[in-house]
């Protein structure tokens, strides 16, 4: 950021000073430091491609793999948000900084959630909202927990090596003996609990590791 | 003459400015600080999972485990490669460097070729380790035959063009986004793009990822009688090599990658690759399933790959021997084991096998991507007579368990045999169904059917309660050098349908 970009007029200095502006300006900036408009748009270029792709024919094996891409798609979008540009003096001075990680990564979550839910309706979307749902919340938590662990920069080691991990639990299902932990959940029926709980446990994790440490920024990105 | 224009002497180079040493120092410093050796583990883990768990679940047959590794090996190094790649390929405006190494000797080119290079040499180590340890542990169990190479060159050959890829694409458009949207497009690429494979002359086929008929899988029977044709591969790693050879290239395209020249040379490079590419596409759509399951592509098609392999077979010490291939030779104890009853029943009979053989089996292009499998040439050959039948694991299907292969060898080719001897068929006479039916039975052969207690042989169904269904229990009943002897007398006369249910004993 330059002094450019926080130069200011009179007026929006005294608007600035009125607690809910002050709080609408800090998320705005919060919002542009961590890319969240390229990550909305990547949200909705997944949408749109869910949706285009699910007017072609596919056999079982793309019907069942090609959302679960989509899904990690959307999942790295929004953990590559998790990335500070600013690091330690953003650390030491942000108080609302856990808050802001919290509601921008349940807010782009949501979203990514119905916007792939929109697009898959009408459409014969293999496993249905439930899988759509679970797949997202679960790849997205183990991107969050890799933020942390790597740094938002490589976030998405995490859900890319588990898509592929996913993926061929899906093609177990046809090619026995098959992967039937519920860790690997996108291989698993969208009703199982097994799989459902594992999914939200990670991502209630990886919510959580994120609120309170923030991603990881290694010396020198 | 004045201290300014007096010739200075001549200075020797500094051993830095030596090209050859300097790109190896560049490279080197590369190596040290490279993104890729920290996604080896997810690499080798999922290889691990996803490959090496699979492929050593086969049996030990040197054509399964390759192509099993080749298109596991593939997907399972794509998303840290690509994603690796495009992260280091974005690192100079990541790290805001690019005013500062803009001012250095070597061209941008030359230090994106380091970097890739780097990446590249990285994933090809962590590739070989991978490819190691299964082909060791393959040379330790299999019984006959060779590493295939080709699936390995393959494998290796795909890493330089998913690093290519995947740097091309973070230098290009250097964003937080792009490493982790390169990782899953080159996954969705590689993964979804076999869904296009219709019939075996698609140009789809150059992917990879496939080894083969596609939607067959990987094939027991493929390799074995007749060598691995190197056709498809071929033009697999033409199109790879190419397709990399055109993304580094492009890479100098660019203003600011270098002078003129090398702008100019990596246009031709480009314009090369691309030709080799899509002269490997247009290779690998004329290719065609051949009658031994693999792809021959005309252009690239050696003669001699036609020939059988020799090989001496193995044989089992039942009544009749039982020879298979020696690569099948772990499969020589439950198919004899399986089929000794039944062998043990009609040795000796005039008309029975002397040898029950192993033999090829020839393949069919059929609509869309299936594939007909049936036995290379008759049944029965030769005097004395030898049967030749296909093991369960040469034709498409899951790969079985011991106990699995043995029944289903038990209930297809015991019958056959049996069938084969008593002239049992769609023909035959009453008198041949119940023998049939009751060799079976005397055997131990499962008889099983729709209904309680009917008798299902290879050609006819006997229904209990019918008088052949009862001749059958009649004569499996009889000691087995009775109904030997009885077999030894009237077999000619039952073959010919000579024989009524009646004068059955």
């Amino acid at each position: 950021m330059t002094a450019e970009g926080v130069r200011e007029t009179p007026a929006a200095a005294a608007r600035a000073g009125r607690p809910l502006w002050a709080g609408m300006r800090l998320v705005r900036l919060y919002a542009a430091s961590r890319r969240v408009p390229v990550a909305l748009a990547a949200i909705a270029a997944c949408a749109i491609g869910l949706r285009i792709t699910l007017m072609g024919h596919w056999d079982t094996y793309g019907a069942f793999q090609l959302p679960l891409l989509i899904e990690a798609g959307a999942a790295v979008a929004i953990t590559a948000t998790a990335a500070s540009p600013l690091g330690e003096p953003e650390r030491i001075t942000g108080r609302w900084l856990p808050f802001l990680r919290l509601a921008t990564a349940l807010a782009l979550t949501v979203v990514a959630a119905g916007a792939l839910a929109a697009a898959g309706a009408g459409a014969h979307l293999a496993g249905g909202t439930l899988d759509v749902v679970r797949n997202l919340a679960g790849l997205t938590g183990i991107g969050l927990l890799c933020a942390a662990a790597l740094g938002g920069g490589l976030a998405w080691v995490g859900p890319t090596g588990y898509l592929a991990v996913g993926a061929y639990g899906l093609y177990t299902q046809w090619h026995h003996p098959a992967l039937t932990t519920p860790w690997i959940w996108p291989a698993r029926p969208p009703h199982d609990l097994g799989a459902a709980i594992c999914a939200g446990l990670v991502f209630a994790f990886g919510l959580a590791v994120i609120t309170t440490r923030g991603a990881r920024d290694p010396a020198g990105e | 003459m004045t201290a300014a224009s007096a010739p200075a002497p001549p200075r020797p180079l500094p051993a830095t400015r030596r090209p050859g040493f300097a790109a190896a120092r560049l490279l080197r410093l590369e190596l040290r600080h490279n993104a890729m050796p920290w996604m080896l583990p997810v690499a080798v883990a999922l290889f691990w999972l996803t490959t090496y768990r699979k492929t050593m679940a086969m049996p030990p047959l040197w054509n399964l485990r390759a192509a099993g590794m080749q298109s596991g090996v593939v997907v399972a190094f794509v998303c840290p490669v690509a994603g690796a790649a495009a992260w280091m390929g974005s690192r100079e405006a990541r790290r805001r460097t690019a005013d500062l190494v803009t001012i250095t000797a070597q061209s941008r080119w030359a230090r994106q070729l380091a970097t890739w290079a780097a990446t590249t040499g990285w994933a090809m180590v962590g590739y070989l380790g991978c490819v190691g340890v299964l082909y060791g542990v393959t040379a330790q169990q299999a019984a006959w035959g060779g590493p295939l190479w080709w699936p390995a060159a393959v494998g290796a050959a795909s890493l330089p063009v998913m690093s290519a890829l995947g740097f091309a694409a973070g230098a290009l458009v250097p964003s937080r986004f792009t490493a982790p949207l390169v990782a899953i497009a080159a996954f969705f690429a590689l993964v979804l793009s076999t869904e296009l494979i219709h019939g075996s002359q698609s140009y789809w086929q150059v992917s990879p990822v496939v080894t083969g008929p596609w939607d067959t899988g990987p094939d027991a029977g493929v390799a074995t009688f007749y060598p691995y044709l190197p056709d498809l591969p071929i033009a697999q790693v033409m199109f790879l090599i190419g397709l990399t050879i055109a993304v580094l290239g492009a890479l100098a395209l660019p203003r600011g990658s270098g002078g003129r020249s090398l702008r100019a040379a990596a246009a031709a490079i480009t314009g090369a690759g691309l030709v080799a590419a899509g002269t490997a596409v247009g290779l690998a759509g004329t290719g065609k399933l051949d009658d031994h399951g693999m792809i021959a592509i005309p252009a690239l098609h050696n003669a001699a790959s036609d020939r059988p392999i020799r090989f001496t077979p193995v044989c089992s010490h039942t009544a009749i021997p039982v020879c298979l291939n020696p690569a099948y030779a772990s499969y020589l104890a439950p198919t004899a084991a399986a089929l000794k009853p039944v062998l043990t029943e009609i040795a000796g009979l005039p008309g029975a096998p002397a040898r029950v053989s192993q033999g090829a089996a020839t393949y069919e292009q059929g609509a869309g991507n299936g594939v007909g499998i049936g036995l290379a040439g008759p049944t029965t050959s030769g005097t004395p007579p030898v049967y030749h039948m296909l093991l369960p694991d040469q034709q498409l299907g899951p790969t079985l368990t011991t106990s699995e292969f043995a029944s289903e060898v038990r209930s297809t080719i015991g019958p056959d045999i049996v069938a084969n001897v008593i002239g049992d068929g769609p023909g035959a006479s009453q008198a041949q169904h119940a023998v049939a039916a009751a060799l079976m039975m005397a055997a131990g052969l499962p008889v099983h059917g729709p209904a309680p207690r009917t008798a299902v042989t290879a050609n006819s169904l006997l229904e209990p309660g019918t008088p052949a269904f009862a001749a059958a229990q009649r004569f499996a009943a009889l000691p087995a050098p009775a109904r030997h002897a009885w077999l030894m007398r009237h077999l000619a006369e039952l073959r010919a349908g000579q024989i009524t249910l009646a004068q059955l004993p």
